[in-house]
């Protein structure tokens, strides 16, 4: 059965991450990846459905496990090479259920299906003759083929690798699942194209829809860290009273419930980035968002997230400046920018005297004979750049990190993190976006769309450094 | 657009439960309006509206809204009415005050525009002032307070402040609209029914030029088309009624036909300050209405999840069957050996060449009458011969970083029904000093596991 779209079989040896690379390239982090052979057990696909229309498919196979017994059946066949793909066949249907041959027959059957062949080596361990039993195998079927080193270890065989599979393969590239960017992964798209002149069209059509994905996602995980921020800033949680003056209790409970309001908020930010990115399955070692001590957080975290004492007087005097600054505009320099100069030492001095508070605690007056006591909305300056920071890097390790990986991911940023991603520049926009948020106003949908578009260019530029 | 429509969308959307797959083939139908978002969502609301239970919260709050706009709007009306009657109320002993009631058509309505306009300037404040002193704000409190008892969704129905900011507005310039409209009938009903004596009269010291130059600035909208709607300085000069005379002029009473003249400019102050002008605001209010209601369904977050799902190509890329799960052996491979003898009846080396073999030997100490290849490009048949060799102790290396195949497991079962015990020994890499790494050989361990073979043993 011949179908229409392009198909790729991964196949190789046991444990050399085929699994890994089908799970990189399909953005699946559900697939069973294992250091034990055999852990595939049944061909899987692994179809790229646009609209349920599928445009490509892969198939993680399982691995070769007596190749050199299958070779030895097909060599007893003297054909042309045209006649090659018969024997296979032939050796399909004679084995199909016959549970010795069982993964054999499983990663066989696709290729021999029309799929093209994508054979997967592991580049930091030695070549071996053992090989070449598959490979002789691969070349039986007649199909298209590519060779994929996976450099699994720190130790590199590749040049050893590829002067072997060079001479089995038209196509013979170094692709590691593991740390690969999304550029590498279309690239590689790119490559497996190449393998048939009718895949190509399909193929870059497929790589073009990818692009455009990935800037959704881009887009929706800056408008989630958007809301993030916007909704843990403009927060209020109320709790009513008993007496007439709130107890030292009371304002506890208060605080906590605050507290925890803004944490449940960045966690589910942070699973909505993961839903986004499909990183469902994520574990992390992470810290949770901590306020003790501050100033927010203790002062090495708020050094590591946030903006220092002085960065922010000076990102709060800029932003008050340029709003003064209007003002000297209208009466035409007449101000001689006195205006710009009260907006400085005003914004300085709200953050100077908002840099150590977490939001006043109000008692709210009587309606219909209750009383309640309120906080929020935040009004420490800090705040913002400490969610912000740590949402940022939250998002940029999971847009980085592969669908191949299993093991726990480690959350914990250091203090370069700050440099990288907030720039001078920014902090004159950040500032005033986060004032607008912490008024007690209606935040239009276009200026929080601003925002969040200008966190994507951050998050671009940081995934692109 | 309307509010009942914004309302319905809501518990529409809510629900509504369609999927993802649903929506974007409701939006690949409908493709040539993904450009116009507000057309695609209405247009979706239109064909899923039927399947909601009804009756729509849209149409319960519309309907009592409405019901408390008009109790409000006719209040406002008579309430314009009778103010305007007993503004304008003459007992024939004293002529009526035009003051009172150029106060109430010109001063308030403009003092109250301002207000209005300040409140649409500032309408993006939730918690506006303005607004909130508007009495349709309180229309909209009872409104509430009504709505308690019409059940949960509709008590959970959250309208967007800013598009309840200019419902408010809206209806309080309606408000405003009809109460100037009762005091114009207040006004022509006066003036058809009963002979008015107007004056004016204040304890300012104002002369009649002076007043004459404020009517005329008043009256300039529409002194040019209505030049008999502008009191002449002769009519100002007569009419000016001081209290302390107790009686009328005598020029006054001399021309009583002058002083119902400003009846026309009464009117037409009314017309255009207190109606024309409310009109034009009420307009804004209705285009700002309207511009909100837009922005309001478009800033919904079900809407914007809408949108995209019905404007975003489902991409999926995960397989669609369940993996198959394999069952792998747990705890550790029993049959272990920690050193070797110096002697064995014959080493094997799985895809190991002789000459990598002896070495391997020589270093780990280890001598053996035969020392063979297995694997590789030996043929099968040899293969078999090598295991008869198998005395009772063999050897068998391993590259360790190869995973055990099958074709190494058979290779192991044959060997061990020729030999009484078979010692496996992965070896790593000459880069590694042919140590394997403990992850290799918890490999081979677990594989030798899963075999569970009397005869073959793991050297750790």
């Amino acid at each position: 059965m011949m179908l229409s779209h392009p198909r790729f079989a991964v196949v190789g040896h046991p444990n050399k991450g085929k699994s890994s690379i089908v799970s990189a390239l399909c953005l699946d982090d559900t697939v069973q990846i294992s250091d034990t052979p055999g852990t595939t057990i049944n061909t899987r696909s692994f179809p790229l459905r646009v609209d349920g229309k599928v445009l490509y498919e892969l198939f993680d196979t399982p691995g070769f496990q007596r190749p050199t017994k299958v070779l030895a059946w097909l060599q007893q066949y003297r054909v042309s090479a045209d006649k090659k793909h018969e024997v296979i066949q032939a050796f399909i249907d004679e084995h199909r259920h016959d549970a010795i041959f069982h993964d054999e027959i499983e990663l066989l059957e696709p290729i021999m299906e029309g799929a093209g062949i994508v054979y997967v080596v592991d580049g930091s361990k030695p070549y071996s003759q053992e090989y070449e039993a598959e490979m002789e195998i691969l070349r039986y079927t007649g199909q298209p083929s590519m060779a994929l080193i996976n450099p699994i270890d720190i130790s590199d065989y590749t040049q050893e690798w590829k002067r072997a599979l060079e001479q089995y393969f038209k196509i013979v590239r170094v692709f590691n699942p593991m740390t690969a960017h999304f550029e590498e992964h279309m690239a590689l798209l790119e490559s497996i194209a190449q393998l048939k002149q009718e895949w190509t069209a399909p193929m870059k059509h497929s790589i073009a829809l990818f692009k455009a994905h990935q800037e959704h996602l881009f887009e929706q995980t800056a408008t989630a860290i958007a809301r993030l921020v916007h909704e843990a800033l403009s927060s209020v949680e109320r709790v009513p009273l008993r007496g007439k003056e709130a107890s030292k209790a009371e304002k506890e409970e208060l605080e906590q419930r605050y507290k925890n309001r803004l944490r449940a908020l960045e966690m589910a930010a942070q699973k909505k980035v993961e839903h986004i990115w499909s990183h469902d399955h994520l574990q992390k070692e992470q810290q949770l968002l901590t306020f003790e001590g501050m100033d927010l957080f203790s002062q090495e975290t708020a050094s590591v997230f946030g903006l220092t004492r002085n960065e922010l007087l000076v990102a709060a005097a800029t932003s008050g400046a340029s709003v003064g600054a209007g003002i000297d505009l209208l009466f035409v320099g007449h101000t001689l920018l006195l205006g710009a100069a009260i907006g400085a030492i005003g914004g300085a001095a709200s953050a100077f005297l908002g840099f150590n508070e977490l939001s006043e605690i109000k008692v709210l007056g009587q309606t219909l004979g209750r009383r309640s006591i309120e906080m929020g909305p935040m009004v420490n300056k800090n705040f913002p750049y400490i969610l912000l920071g740590r949402a940022l890097y939250h998002a940029n390790t999971v847009i980085g990190y592969s669908h191949a990986m299993r093991s726990k991911v480690d959350m914990v940023m250091d203090s370069s993190f700050k440099s990288k991603w907030l720039l001078d520049e920014m902090k004159k926009s950040l500032e005033k976006f986060h004032t607008l948020f912490r008024a007690k106003e209606v935040v239009q949908g276009d200026v929080l769309e601003q925002y969040a578009a200008l966190i994507q260019t951050i998050l671009k530029r940081l995934t692109d450094a | 657009m309307t509010l009942e429509s914004y309302l319905d969308f809501q518990s529409v959307v809510k629900e509504h439960h369609s999927s993802k797959e649903e929506r974007r083939a409701f939006g690949i139908q409908h493709a040539d309006l993904k450009t116009r978002p507000l057309e695609q969502i209405l247009s979706w609301f239109d064909a899923h509206k039927k399947s909601v239970k009804k009756p729509l919260v849209g149409k319960i709050i519309t309907s009592a809204l409405y019901k408390i706009s008009l109790i409000l709007g006719l209040v406002a009306f008579f309430l314009g009415l009778f103010s305007g009657i007993g503004l304008l109320s003459y007992s024939g002993k004293e002529p009526v005050n035009v003051l009172y009631f150029m106060a109430m058509v010109i001063i308030l309505p403009l003092l109250s525009m301002l207000l209005s306009l300040i409140a649409m300037l500032r309408v993006k404040h939730s918690s506006e002032v303005l607004v909130h002193l508007s009495p349709a704000f309180w229309m909209e409190q009872i409104l509430s307070v009504l709505l308690k008892k019409r059940g949960k969704k509709v008590q959970e129905m959250v309208i967007d402040p800013l598009l309840a900011n200019w419902v408010v507005i809206k209806r309080s310039q309606l408000l405003a609209l009809l109460f100037s409209f009762g005091l114009l009938l207040a006004l022509v009903a006066t003036v058809v029914t009963k002979d008015i004596a107007f004056s004016w009269s204040t304890t300012l010291h104002i002369d009649a030029k002076t007043f004459y130059d404020f009517l005329y600035a008043v009256a300039l909208p529409w002194r040019d088309l209505f030049s008999s709607g502008v009191p002449s300085l002769e009519l100002i000069e007569q009419s000016h009624y001081f209290r302390l005379g107790n009686s009328l002029d005598k020029t006054m009473i001399q021309h009583p036909a002058l002083l119902g003249e400003w009846w026309k400019f009464l009117a037409l102050a009314t017309i255009f300050y207190a109606l024309f002008l409310r009109l034009l605001l009420f307009m804004t209010a209705f285009l700002g209405l309207r511009v909100a209601l837009k922005q309001a369904i478009l800033s919904l977050e079900e809407a914007k999840i809408l949108l995209e799902e019905m404007n975003e190509p489902i991409i999926t890329s995960h397989a669609i069957e369940p993996e198959a799960g394999l069952s792998t052996a747990e705890g550790k491979y029993e049959k272990t050996v920690l050193t070797l003898v110096p002697s064995y009846d014959a080493v094997y080396g799985w895809y190991i060449s002789q000459e990598q073999l002896l070495l391997l030997c020589e270093s780990v100490g280890v001598r053996a009458s035969h020392c063979i290849e297995a694997g590789a490009l030996m043929p099968l048949a040899k293969e078999g011969e090598i295991q008869d060799k198998s005395k009772v102790e063999v050897l068998c290396f391993v590259r360790a970083w190869e995973p055990p195949t099958m074709e190494i497991v058979d290779f192991l079962t044959e060997l061990s029904c020729r030999a009484d015990k078979v010692i496996v020994v992965p070896v790593g890499t000459l880069e590694n000093q042919y140590r394997a790494t403990p992850k290799e050989l918890d490999v081979w361990d677990r594989k030798l596991t899963v075999l569970n073979h009397d005869k073959i043993w793991l050297k750790r």
